[in-house]
């Protein structure tokens, strides 16, 4: 086991490394791409998520909720009697309900006690932003709900506002929050200044190394926007209490266990009387890894003693949930003569809006994963500052802060190869991470080096030999027309598996008398085909077929803890777990194929559906040992397995984004022509489905980096409120795309593997601003990055 | 509020509705059980609601029901089954054209409408097609590229055109994973 000081010989937390067992390649579960397990019911229209289980509860209300229309002020009076009044309301909830809870809380689905601050009210009487709720309604149907919710009267006491964070953290801005209104661990918070938190870390002496005579400085500021997470199921929950008086709640959700515990200690009940169910989920990226509107759909139910479905609608799903922290960042670096990078200095000042939910940790993130990129670099700093403005929040979203940071890091690097004369491809394949290197940098906001670790796994050089190879990196014509201009561009990309020493995942299986198993998993599938995952690792180490797992995942009741899928968790963290009850099952299989074969356990193993002797070739099948363990004569035993996983590994996945742009230089419009992405994410468990994330992943990169953006009038009235408002990507927005995995063995993930989630999130909008420069010699440093901004810059040079 | 009544088809079955004047095709959808066709944003910019009403793709979010008065009405749940889908269905399983499913129905959906006027389009009429069916998780690539394999299927066995389906369990590879039609697994998760 790891000890404090050595992190270099840290090993994983079964102090060992397990070959794949069972199996010959060919047949290896785990490397095929076995059907999405809830494939064919999404096909049919059979995949139920929230609120198709409407039809099961006959007495079901609806709810809405009502949202504060000014940016700033306090609720002092809301006039509920007329809709009251309306046939069919059941239920009217104001912040003076007696339903609703006073408790502060954080509705971030994080560990416990959440790092992020408590600092928000299930309904509200001071509002921060347009959006923020205020009251609730609950009713026979939508339509009844709406217009009792438009029949009540809110009196406001309107304070000034504030939108951006200069202005904000000016000491005569409007204060958000008095003392009194929080509760907040985290280091730098002066609310006096609306800043949430401060932080920084630094490693070696960055300020003399910048005033080194060797060394050229380079400085790169950006901007990045929101972003919408354009969750294809809006929030949806049904409240309702079961014949047993427990308190059940169907929620799309990504943190069952999270969201339990939370709603159990906000409502002052035990967490045991709290069930949280998740059934399909229409996908999260971070939005859904919050408790949003549980409580508010509880307290409706509480209220009017039926069922309660709330289901957000697309406006509140742009303009009042949760969105990617906006950032101003400023990177420096100093580069000696040789070439060689001196020192980093990264700042970053992040938009929290009106609440703190992921504000600190996910600026954190800005620095802890691109910086790990260039573990060389003797001289570090990382610095950043997490702001309020009345404006909707921010939170966790696919990638958490990574995004911002690699457009800062590899815009930067890529100005420092061109200064040294250097290709950028060249430049880093001489300089980033190596398998051996010592990371540091992912451990800079920490204390000591328990969290330095060894990179044990990394396939950077691979995936900019295959990628530069598929874009044409040495071979691109340029088109005819002098005005066009044609560039490529490439950045590296890194995330974590996990979050180093916080994450817990289990398991449990039992075995079926027919041979097959039902396992029963914390980890909760949000459509990313964990579901498949699990059955592919179980069946890998039972010998039998994917086919012959059940999966029952992600219900309190039912499956045991898991933090929840997050921070590119769940194959890493809850598959290990996974891995390990099917390991403790495995050796109650060998006892029972050692008492029918007469061979002793040391000579068994798990194959094809069978136990069988690698020394006589003899072998009975797994329906064999199920029957005779459930019904045998002498001796019966229901074969199990158990298994959870922590640890304080996140092996990073790592990757390199290219994209080839044309730039019309009259205009300053611009077209990729292509984008490849190339992926070490260790043993690729399922190729299908891992391309699916590193395709969907570079979606949203590519949106980041030319689209999406959420817009506000100058009194914070959000003007993004659908799909047409915003720029999110269609198939005919698309470039084509390759995507190609490049294969490492990550000695601590589950048969190799690592995180592929969030990776590909954090390479277009580097990559492109990389590719601008190639074509046309200006650097983009504003998201999203638009023709205009490319003109203007044209016009400077 | 005045109730209207509506009757139609609706995957091959003869429907009748009393429903108010203002009820949208969507809601009174969902209402009777016909839950494929997902919520998404209720003002017809995602296409996830997405129907075929005689023959043709609307997002049900924004059609009256009052318009679909005499008229046929195809949903998901008029497809194939999951033991013997519709070459549309299989080829998006096959190709792995999918991740949170929310987008699907409609997306296939829409996907059956262009097949039947456009049995042999090309990847750039499939991306137009499918220009106004959003989808959050895959990228596209695998959707398109299902769309496209699933125009061959249905060119090589045109019977299915005429509403039959294709054997299921047909898994390209025939790997030791495909779940066939024998597969075992029922409800993936416990209601």
């Amino acid at each position: 086991m790891s000890t404090p000081d050595d992190p270099a010989d840290r090993t994983d937390a079964d102090g060992e490394t397990t070959a794949d067992p069972g199996g010959t390649p060919a047949a290896d579960p785990v490397s095929s791409s076995a059907e999405k397990y809830d494939g064919r019911k999404i096909v049919t229209g059979e995949a139920k998520y929230t609120a198709d289980y409407r039809t099961q509860f006959p007495d079901l209300a609806h709810g809405t909720i009502v949202r504060s229309e000014i940016p700033h002020g306090e609720v002092t009076d809301i006039d509920t009697s007329e809709a009251e009044a309306i046939e069919g309301v059941y239920a009217v909830l104001t912040p003076w309900s007696a339903e609703v809870p006073e408790t502060l809380y954080s509705s971030s689905g994080q560990s416990y006690p959440e790092p992020s601050p408590w600092d928000m009210r299930v309904l509200r009487r001071h509002v921060r932003f347009v959006g923020d709720p205020i009251a609730a309604v609950a009713a026979a149907d939508r339509e009844t709900a709406d217009r009792a919710a438009r029949a009540l009267t809110v009196e406001y006491d309107e304070r000034a506002a504030v939108f951006d964070t200069e202005t904000a953290t000016d000491p005569d801005a409007p204060r958000l929050f008095e003392d009194d209104e929080v509760e907040n661990s985290q280091t730098g918070a002066d609310y006096s200044r609306n800043v949430e938190s401060a932080f920084g870390g630094e490693i070696g002496d960055v300020d003399a190394a910048f005033e080194r005579d060797d060394v050229d400085r380079l400085e790169l500021e950006l901007e990045t926007p929101y972003q919408s997470h354009c969750v294809p199921e809006p929030h949806a929950t049904i409240a309702y209490t079961d014949e047993d008086g427990r308190r059940t709640f169907i929620t799309a959700t990504q943190v069952p266990n999270h969201t339990r515990r939370q709603l159990a200690h906000l409502f002052d009940i035990p967490i045991r009387d709290v069930r949280v169910k998740k059934p399909r989920v229409g996908a999260g990226f971070g939005t859904k890894q919050e408790m949003v509107i549980e409580p508010i759909t509880f307290a409706l139910h509480l209220a009017s003693g039926r069922p309660v479905k709330l289901e957000l609608s697309r406006q509140e799903e742009f303009s009042a949930v949760r969105s990617r922290h906006p950032m101003s960042l400023r990177v420096r670096g100093a580069v000696t003569d040789e070439g060689e990078i001196a020192a980093l200095d990264l700042h970053t000042r992040s938009n929290s809006g009106a609440y703190g939910t992921h504000g600190m940790t996910v600026a954190s993130n800005v620095g802890t994963k691109a910086m790990p990129l260039y573990p060389n670099v003797p001289n570090l700093r990382f610095t950043g500052e997490v702001v309020h403005t009345n404006l909707p929040m921010g939170a966790a979203m696919r990638g958490y802060g990574a995004p911002q940071g690699h457009f800062a890091v590899e815009t930067l690097v890529d100005e420092i190869a061109r200064h040294v004369g250097a290709d950028p491809l060249e430049f880093r394949r001489r300089h980033a991470v190596r398998e051996g290197d010592l990371d540091e940098a992912s451990a800079i906001l920490k204390d000591g080096t328990r969290f330095v670790r060894r990179i044990r796994s990394c396939g950077v050089r691979e995936c900019l030999e295959r990628g530069a190879e598929a874009i044409g990196w040495e071979s691109i014509d340029q088109p005819t027309a002098s005005h066009l201009h044609r560039g490529v561009g490439v950045a590296l990309c890194a995330q974590g598996s996990g979050v180093a020493g916080k994450e817990l995942g289990a398991a449990k299986l039992f075995m079926n008398e027919d041979g097959s198993f039902s396992l029963h998993v914390g980890g909760v599938d949000t459509g990313t085909g964990n579901d498949t995952m699990f059955t592919q690792v179980a069946a890998a180490v039972l010998g039998c077929s994917p086919d012959d797992i059940v999966v029952t995942a992600a219900d309190t009741d039912v499956a045991p803890f898991d933090y929840g899928s997050y921070a590119s968790s769940t194959t890493y963290i809850s598959g290990t777990a996974v891995k390990h009850a099917a390991e403790d099952a495995k050796d109650r299989l060998r006892y029972w194929g050692s008492k029918l074969l007469e061979e002793p356990e040391s000579v068994l193993e798990t194959g094809d559906g069978r136990v069988y002797s690698e020394q006589t070739g003899e072998s009975v099948t797994l329906e064999e040992i199920g029957y005779e363990a459930a019904y045998g004569h002498d001796e019966r035993e229901q074969i199990m397995g158990h298994g959870h996983h922590s640890t304080d590994e996140s092996p990073p996945p790592f990757g390199a984004q290219f994209v080839d742009v044309t730039v019309d230089e009259r205009t300053g419009e611009y077209e990729i022509n292509e984008l490849v992405f190339a992926a070490d994410c260790g043993v690729v468990i399922n190729p299908a489905l891992a391309e699916g994330q590193v395709e969907g992943g570079e979606h949203m990169s590519l949106e980041y980096a030319t689209s999406g953006t959420l817009e506000f009038t100058d009194d914070g009235v959000p003007k993004t409120v659908g799909f047409r408002e915003y720029g999110m990507p269609r198939t005919t927005d698309h470039p084509p795309m390759e995507t190609i995995l490049v294969e490492t063995h990550e000695p601590t993930g589950p048969f190799g593997a690592k995180s592929i989630g969030e990776l590909p999130t954090n390479g277009v909008p580097p990559a492109l601003s990389n590719a601008v420069r190639d074509a046309v010699g200006v650097r983009l440093t504003e998201l999203p990055i638009t023709a205009e901004a490319v003109l203007e810059a044209l016009d400077r040079t | 509020m005045t109730d209207i009544h509506i009757d139609c088809s609706i995957n091959g079955q003869k429907r009748s509705f009393d429903a108010p004047r203002s009820a949208l095709l969507l809601d009174v959808l969902r209402e009777h059980g016909y839950t494929g066709a997902k919520r998404g944003c209720d003002t017809g910019a995602c296409g996830f609601c997405t129907v075929q009403v005689d023959g043709e793709p609307v997002t049900s979010c924004v059609t009256p029901l009052a318009a679909v008065d005499g008229t046929t009405v195809e949903t998901i749940e008029g497809l194939g089954s999951q033991d013997d889908l519709h070459p549309i269905q299989a080829a998006f399983v096959e190709h792995s054209a999918l991740q949170c499913g929310f987008c699907i129905p409609g997306m296939i959906m829409r996907s059956k409408a262009l097949l039947e006027t456009n049995p042999e389009p090309t990847e750039a009429e499939v991306r137009e097609a499918l220009a106004d069916n959003l989808c959050r998780c895959t990228g596209y690539k695998k959707i398109v590229e299902a769309v496209l394999d699933a125009g061959e299927r249905m060119r090589s066995s045109p019977a299915v055109t005429d509403g039959g389906s294709e054997v299921a369990g047909e898994r390209g590879a025939g790997g030791p994973c495909g779940r066939g039609r024998s597969c075992r697994h029922s409800p993936g998760e416990r209601e």
